[in-house]
């Protein structure tokens, strides 16, 4: 593998970003309505991706960066008035912030003691939130906002060209190395001179920050924001859901894991779609068991040639 | 004096809520204690006891006192199976339980919780049901206690005193204690270390699903499909205060967490109080990462 010259993975991922984009601008609005979502969750798949896809810390809790985006977004939106926009930068930056707070303590956790702190921040955070006055009762801003389908879809969009850029430069950059060193093992790592406290912060905080910009997004495009919904524990589960099916820590891992997740549950009957969770549920299982580096991994093994062209 | 009152009142409710809160998590406890495994699916388990003593009380017209040893019976042959279809790939042949093979168990079991909470809601639907037993009250000077509430935290105290026993007094349990501390060694002395790894594993979601039927005491017309989303957390919080795999570390850990919510309920709302419940978590990690026991 060369590392100096992009290789095949980055081009295919934009060529399939940019039938993302064709499809929207060409098909209408109905068919950017089902995008917008799938790039919702390729967005929150990539972000997770930082944490839990490359240095391994299962990370039950992402949703939190998720929810925080979307109330940045709400409030700017509905009590000032603002851009939603600025709102997507608002939220961003306070994923960020957030991220680096929250993970200079609990980083120091590993293994299942991170898993589960992740878990009781969610909850405290939900309960917190319900007694903010200042969020709306019960946790709930509405915007009331002519919407054109378009602007949330291209900033998604924008937000995703960067997330697979940034991953895959983090896949082969120093970073990277020193970040796959911390999953492998994080003392050996640091005895060879990783410092595993300062990796580990910037893939937290990259993390919070995407995690931030979809939030914002989601609630743009659904115009509002709700306690319940917004802390709920299913986009989590999904967003590890489509890392874990996609391939761990990859660059198309994300993407493909969206794809799976997403869009059965959009064109499946109604009558099946109850189903849904519980394939996903099964399929999680048979990847965690059987092929711990997911689809990618299955292609990258049964070809030499995909082998050395997937990442 | 009616301050005081109240705050007794609390004091009481907390107790008796953190005992059953104590016997919920002790199965995560056990299986965490000895397998050195966290069962995502904690929550799920917990549900599936409580689902058990309704349909019990519903057909068999069982109390869910009566029904726990039942559920407790069935949670064994679960957790056999549980043992043999998540944990023996990536536990056998193995000193420690490595952070890759534990990603592994983590990432299996939360498939697992998914799984069954989603095939729960299609068996059982979403419509929360209950359990109606109310065998009277007993009258302390003004105290008022309801009668289920306190057998239920008396079989909890002596299901946790059980297994303390069965692990502390038998030969078994010995061995049970040896695969904690050392799974070489234990394999050097004659133990097949799977077999010890199951048992404890099938004593633990024993544990788990007679605490499920115990807890619907508690949540009188709560039962449902989803309710393992408190009541793991819940899990998680209580055996990372106890301490995993000591046994007492269940009931300190539930009796704090019932006593913590019931008084900052007295004080702030309900919201405040499990906030408050969730993130003592946090601070214990950091100060007493083997939990606030010693």
């Amino acid at each position: 593998m060369n590392l100096q010259k992009p290789g095949l993975t980055l081009y295919g991922l934009f060529i399939v970003m940019a039938f993302l984009a064709a499809a929207a601008l060409l098909l209408g609005v109905a068919v950017s309505s089902i995008l917008v979502v799938l790039l919702i969750y390729a967005a929150l798949a990539y972000s997770i991706n930082f944490i839990t896809g490359m240095m391994g810390y299962v990370d039950f809790g992402h949703v939190l960066f998720m929810a925080i985006g979307s109330y940045a977004l709400a409030t700017l939106v509905s009590y000032y008035g603002a851009n939603p926009l600025l709102g997507v930068g608002a939220g961003a930056v306070l994923g960020l912030v957030f991220a680096f707070g929250i993970g200079l303590v609990i980083l120091r956790f590993r293994g299942v003691y991170f898993a589960i702190a992740t878990v009781v921040l969610v909850l405290a955070a939900y309960n917190i939130v319900l007694q903010l006055p200042q969020l709306g009762t019960g946790g709930e801003i509405i915007f009331n906002r002519p919407l054109q389908p378009l602007a949330p879809y291209f900033t998604i969009w924008t937000i995703v060209m960067i997330e697979i850029a940034l991953t895959y430069y983090v896949n082969r950059s120093r970073i990277g190395f020193g970040i796959r060193a911390i999953k492998s093992e994080e003392d050996a790592a640091s005895s060879v001179g990783v410092s595993p406290q300062r990796l580990k912060l910037i893939g937290y905080m990259l993390g919070g920050l995407f995690g931030g910009a979809a939030g914002a997004v989601y609630s743009w495009s659904t115009s509002g924001v709700t306690a319940g919904p917004a802390f709920d524990f299913t986009f989590s589960l999904l967003m590890l859901a489509m890392i874990i099916i996609g391939g761990v820590g990859s660059s198309i891992g994300p993407l493909l894991g969206a794809v799976v997740v997403y869009i059965p549950s959009y064109f499946l009957l109604t009558s099946v779609s109850q189903a849904q969770p519980l394939i996903i549920g099964l399929l999680v299982i048979i990847m965690a068991l059987f092929l711990p580096d997911g689809v990618v991994g299955l292609l990258r093994r049964s070809n030499d040639r995909l082998r050395l062209v997937l990442e | 004096m009616v301050a005081v009152e109240l705050l007794v009142r609390d004091l009481a409710f907390g107790l008796m809520l953190g005992c059953v809160f104590s016997v919920v998590a002790h199965g995560l406890n056990i299986i965490w204690g000895v397998v050195k495994v966290v069962n995502i699916a904690h929550g799920e388990f917990i549900m599936l006891g409580a689902y058990g003593a309704y349909f019990l009380n519903l057909f068999a017209g069982m109390n869910p006192l009566e029904t726990a040893p039942v559920d407790a019976i069935i949670g064994l042959f679960v957790g056999y199976a549980f043992y043999y279809a998540f944990l023996h790939r990536e536990l056998h042949n193995k000193e420690m339980i490595t952070l890759q093979s534990e990603m592994v168990t983590l990432a299996a079991t939360f498939g697992l919780s998914l799984f069954i909470s989603n095939l729960a809601i299609i068996l059982f639907t979403g419509n929360p049901v209950g359990i109606i037993y109310n065998p009277g009250i007993l009258q302390f000077g003004y105290l008022t206690v309801p009668l289920a509430a306190l057998y239920v935290a008396i079989l909890s105290v002596l299901i946790i005193a059980g297994t303390w026993l069965f692990l502390e007094r038998t030969f078994i349990g010995s061995a049970i204690r040896a695969y904690a501390q050392d799974v070489t060694a234990t394999e050097l002395v004659g133990a097949d270390p799977a077999k010890v790894a199951s048992l404890a594993t099938a004593l633990g979601f024993a544990v788990t699903m007679a605490g499920g039927a115990l807890l619907t005491v508690w949540v009188p017309v709560g039962i449902n499909p989803l309710m393992g989303a408190l009541y793991a957390p819940i899990s998680f919080v209580i055996v990372v205060l106890g301490g995993p795999g000591k046994m007492w570390g269940s009931l300190v850990g539930g009796l704090t967490l019932g006593v913590v919510i019931d008084l900052v309920q007295a004080f702030a709302t309900a919201q405040i109080a499990y906030a408050a419940a969730f993130l003592i978590l946090i601070p214990v990690l950091v100060f007493r990462p083997k939990g606030i026991l010693k």
